[in-house]
């Protein structure tokens, strides 16, 4: 394959690591912001709701003190909608992707030290009913691997960009001396 | 002579129901046994609040302690009180636990004669103790009057020392205690959930189930949650 081949496939992995990454964001903020009852038309008071069911997955994690639990789960939800939108937007790629590692790299040390720790509790991460196991170990791992490998491609990608706008533009300023 | 045997007829008559009334009843007092114990009554609060707080937990699982002493002790005093959250506890004894099946036998028994409260506070409170020992008798005693214990003593008598896999309905076994039959079809609702571990709460909202969580949640995330639900 050559180079320029391979240029092409990376942005179309990209682009296809990119969206799928959008879409986990989007449905994991929505599965927290949505009704807790089917019936209950969507309001601030159905999103409050939700939020505060969020805050007790939240706090099931022990590790913060409730102030703190009920600040991570109101701003979370919120964010990671902010982030799923933003991934599909595409718009500085470079640093959604960093963004979006490093939140996924927060949660996944979580999950190892609740698993660790023996915290028979529900994961909260795509809805209320996943128990944390095995099973969301593996699923947060190959998210945080195939975000880790999206911000490399992003930068890779960027590099190359800068590098051959550079090439470009240095014979122009050589016939320019 | 006639009005004589008429005189008599009449009162045959007017005496043969009350004979016959009698005799039913003396019928009747032989064939009744003795009053049965009414069901555990391990359900908090008024039934029609808005809220169900249906909680599954193992007496010996330190996890439990803390949701009991920092969460449900709170909701006890305030919100169950006040009739904005009825609760129902389940029993969910674990195998690892050692001494978590007899525990909830000792609830149970006391909950037939209406002490639940009282022997559920005892258990939790002196978890750290009776876990390490298996002295759960002795602070179900300390919870009870004299006369409470003696009752509540006899309906666990002979059941004390099986384990949690001999816990199934009367139906299926030859079980004679009649407190596991309760231990028994906990475990059944729960393993339908699935309970994956304890404690284990199911939320109702006006007997439509919102959700479920497993693990220590504070009274002040629970309680943000009942509010925002609209129960002020």
């Amino acid at each position: 394959m050559t180079t320029e081949g391979r240029g092409h496939l990376g942005r179309i992995l990209l682009l296809i690591g990119r969206l799928a990454l959008a879409v986990v964001f989007l449905a994991a903020a929505y599965a927290k912001l949505k009704p807790p009852i089917p019936a209950m038309p969507w309001s601030l008071a159905s999103v409050k709701a939700s939020l505060s069911m969020f805050a007790m997955s939240v706090d099931s994690y022990e590790l913060l003190p409730p102030v703190a639990v009920d600040l991570v789960a109101h701003l979370l939800p919120p964010f990671e909608l902010f982030l799923g939108l933003w991934l599909l937007s595409g718009i500085a790629l470079r640093f959604s992707s960093l963004v979006t590692t490093l939140l996924l790299g927060g949660f996944f040390s979580v999950i190892v030290r609740s698993y660790v720790v023996g915290l028979e509790i529900k994961c909260g991460c795509m809805g209320q009913d996943e128990v944390l196991g095995p099973k969301t170990l593996l699923r947060d791992a190959s998210l945080l691997a195939l975000s880790l490998a999206i911000t490399i491609g992003a930068f890779v990608v960027a590099r190359r960009r800068a590098q051959a706008v550079a090439s470009e533009a240095a014979p122009a300023i050589q016939h320019g001396d | 002579m006639r009005a004589g045997l008429t005189l008599a007829a009449l009162l045959l008559i007017a005496i043969a129901p009350a004979w016959l009334a009698g005799a039913q009843a003396k019928k009747n007092t032989k064939a009744t046994p003795a009053p049965a114990l009414p069901e555990p009554m391990r359900n908090l609060g008024s039934k029609t609040a808005p809220i169900t707080l249906e909680v599954f937990s193992d007496y010996e699982c330190p996890t439990c302690r803390e949701f009991y002493e920092n969460t449900l002790k709170l909701m006890m005093s305030s919100y169950i009180a006040e009739g904005k959250v009825y609760f129902v506890h389940r029993d969910f004894p674990l195998p690892g636990h050692k001494y978590s099946l007899d525990a909830a036998r000792w609830e149970i028994a006391a909950s037939r004669i209406g002490k639940f409260q009282e022997v559920d506070a005892a258990l939790y409170d002196n978890q750290r103790a009776w876990a390490a020992d298996g002295s759960v008798e002795k602070y179900v005693q300390g919870a009870l009057s004299a006369a409470d214990f003696k009752r509540v003593r006899s309906q666990v008598e002979g059941c004390l020392t099986q384990t949690v896999a001999a816990v199934k309905p009367a139906a299926q076994t030859n079980h004679i205690c009649a407190v596991d039959n309760y231990i028994a079809e906990d475990k059944a609702l729960g393993q339908q959930l699935p309970v994956t571990g304890t404690p284990t709460y199911v939320i109702y909202r006006n007997g439509q189930r919102l959700t479920s969580g497993s693990g220590f949640v504070s009274w002040k995330i629970m309680k943000e949650f009942f509010d925002s639900l609209g129960t002020q």
